[in-house]
């Protein structure tokens, strides 16, 4: 196990204005203190930053610490979901602006728990940790039919799917699901990422995913380097 | 060694002496135990609050294990499409799997369930409305009776039927983190409102501690040999929350807990249970006195059930380990058979481990893994023979 640190922008100093200082907004984000992390995201807004800074420069660096940390089991749940709650706080100011910027997201994920499985700690850790990742996430919550997917699916035209599922029972539904996807004909329009306690890589391959995350910053770093390839059109 | 009584052997190995065979216990969810007692022409075949261990003991359980904590109603019991039922705590539960689906259409898709393979799906109940939000909802809530004659008076009559050939285990799961975050403040509500509200947080937990010490000092002044405390904190990976907030939040009210339960019986054995990778916290509870540990899921973060053995073996009695996630449910015969052996080789050499899968048997077992499961049980657990010579 290795201690993760904080790695500092290289070059923030010239990215921002003239005397500006994010090593508080780094601990800010660090320490869960979502008041502070909106506060100053907003003075960054105030003092001219370029928005795309102000998210890898002020709001990135801290949330990585911490979900180094989280991997590296240094620390758990709560802490990471204070953190992930303190670069939202910041993000959704943000957000309008890059999008006004004509920035778009990384991607459009659709986000749920299979049909009949009702456990979401996993997947809503995992949600917020895409989101503050740049993706768009629709999360359909737990006990999602197949065909809800679907249809969200191509309502959003979305680039990746995740499914989660927590129980041997309903493991299961990750391939059925991932079958009706193909019988929908949709299959090769979307990369489908799975994860769940009872669920490996063997799973994955065997449901025919096209990946697995052990834990959330897997998930994360996975989505990331799949959203690269791309995939069939949506009508 | 002259054979035990089931009793006399699962009373050994909690305290890891020797044995004739390593005792066995099994649990299942109601759709497999629906299964198998058909099988077995057992007509009542209840769980939950309704358990009726007869099957169990057919199948070989030394001990009867019967639950009264907030888990023992919501997850045993019918809960129509769109209902949400309310237990004595005031959480909410409703049904999963069934969303948007008309009465016919569940009646249909209930029929495809009752086939002896894997099960495609089975409907759960779950949690839906948790009471506490605030200050002004604990204020005023009131915490359940644990002198509830209801919850209690199946323990005395099981003591009395059984007590003489079985050991006797109450089951109070879930009972403190569990039960504050799954049930009575809601999961992503708990974890935050430890940073946001810990005064709050540390009063639920406060009350949950009363109304379980109570709960299970009325269970022990009926006879029964084990408490068993159930209270998931970890997750496949790692814990949930950190060791040290563990040790803060839990540890002290376990530990008056437990001081409490052995004023009223000083000779009572505790078993303390989580799902998950917990062995960060397996040091504490050997320090709480707990007698009785189950063991991570073999999948999942602490795979080595060897170095567990070896490295706490000496302190507490060990129970589990056997898959559940991946071998149980879809495993061939002949890898369920191995499995069993493996376990046996890793956990039964030495003593001090009873024998059961790492938690309960789901509808989606197939009926020829169970029968596997305890003929190969029967095979290689028995002390003197291979592997246990």
């Amino acid at each position: 196990m290795s201690e993760p640190v904080l790695e500092i922008p290289e070059g923030w100093e010239e990215r921002a204005v003239d005397g500006w200082e994010w090593a508080t907004l780094w601990e800010a984000v660090e320490e869960g203190d979502h008041g502070y992390s909106h506060d100053r995201v907003q003075q960054a807004i105030d003092a001219g930053i370029d928005p795309r800074v102000i998210l890898d420069d002020g709001l990135f660096p801290g949330f990585n610490l911490q979900g180094d940390r989280f991997s590296e089991q240094i620390i758990f749940i709560p802490e990471m979901l204070i953190t992930a709650r303190a670069m939202k706080a910041g993000l959704a100011l943000i957000r309008p602006l890059l999008a006004a910027n004509d920035e778009k997201p990384l991607g459009t994920f659709i986000m749920g728990t299979v049909l009949g499985d009702m456990h979401d700690i996993g997947q809503s850790i995992v949600t917020i940790m895409l989101e503050n990742a740049g993706f768009n996430v629709i999360n359909l919550g737990t006990d999602v039919h197949p065909d809800k997917f679907i249809e969200t699916a191509a309502e959003e035209k979305a680039d990746m799917i995740g499914f989660s599922a927590l129980l041997s029972t309903t493991v299961y539904y990750q391939k059925v699901t991932i079958d009706e996807f193909e019988k929908a004909g949709h299959r090769d329009k979307v990369h489908i990422l799975i994860g769940g306690a009872p669920t490996t890589q063997e799973w994955a391959d065997e449901c025919g995913a096209d990946g697995w995350g052990r834990d959330a910053m897997e998930a994360v770093k996975l989505a990331r380097r799949l959203i690269t390839d791309q995939r069939g059109a949506w009508a | 060694m002259k054979e035990l009584s089931p009793r006399e052997r699962f009373a050994r190995a909690v305290r890891r002496e020797p044995v004739d065979r390593v005792p066995v216990l099994y649990r299942m969810k109601a759709e497999a135990k629906a299964k198998l007692a058909r099988i077995y022409g057992i007509e009542d075949a209840g769980t939950g609050r309704k358990h009726n261990p007869e099957l169990e003991l057919r199948l070989g359980n030394d001990a009867i294990i019967y639950q009264i904590g907030i888990n023992a109603d919501f997850s045993h019991r019918h809960i129509d499409i769109g209902e949400t039922w309310h237990n004595h705590f005031g959480v909410g539960y409703g049904k999963s799997g069934l969303e948007g689906r008309t009465a016919e259409e569940e009646l249909a898709f209930a029929k495809t369930q009752d086939f002896w393979g894997p099960a495609k799906i089975v409907p759960e109940n779950f949690p839906n409305f948790h009471p506490i939000k605030s200050e002004e909802d604990l204020a005023n809530y009131t915490w359940p009776d644990p002198a509830d004659p209801v919850m209690l008076a199946p323990i005395k009559e099981l003591c009395e039927k059984y007590q003489d050939d079985y050991y006797i285990i109450v089951d109070l799961s879930s009972t403190l983190i569990e039960a504050a975050y799954a049930h009575i403040v809601g999961t992503q509500n708990f974890f935050l409102m430890t940073f946001d509200k810990p005064d709050l947080i540390k009063k639920v937990l406060d009350g949950l501690t009363e109304y379980y010490t109570e709960l299970g000092k009325n269970a022990i002044a009926m006879g029964v040999d084990m408490i068993r405390v159930g209270d998931d904190v970890g997750a496949q990976q790692a814990m949930m929350i950190s060791p040290d907030q563990w040790r803060e939040l839990a540890k002290p009210r376990f530990d008056y807990m437990f001081k409490e339960f052995r004023k009223a019986n000083k000779d009572l054995y505790i078993k303390l249970h989580s799902c998950g990778d917990y062995s960060p916290i397996i040091p504490d509870m050997v320090e709480l006195g707990v007698d009785l540990s189950g063991l991570m899921q073999p999948t999942g973060g602490n795979k080595d059930q060897v170095g567990i053995k070896r490295k706490y073996g000496d302190d507490l009695a060990l129970i589990g380990g056997f898959d559940v996630q991946n071998l149980l449910p879809r495993g061939q015969v002949e890898a369920v058979r191995n499995g069993v052996l493996e376990t046996m080789k890793n956990l039964a050499t030495g003593g001090g481990y009873i024998f059961s899968p790492s938690h309960y048997i789901l509808a989606d077992v197939p009926i020829q893994n169970i029968y596997t499961l305890i003929e190969a049980q029967r095979e290689f657990g028995t002390y003197g023979k291979y592997p246990l010579n």
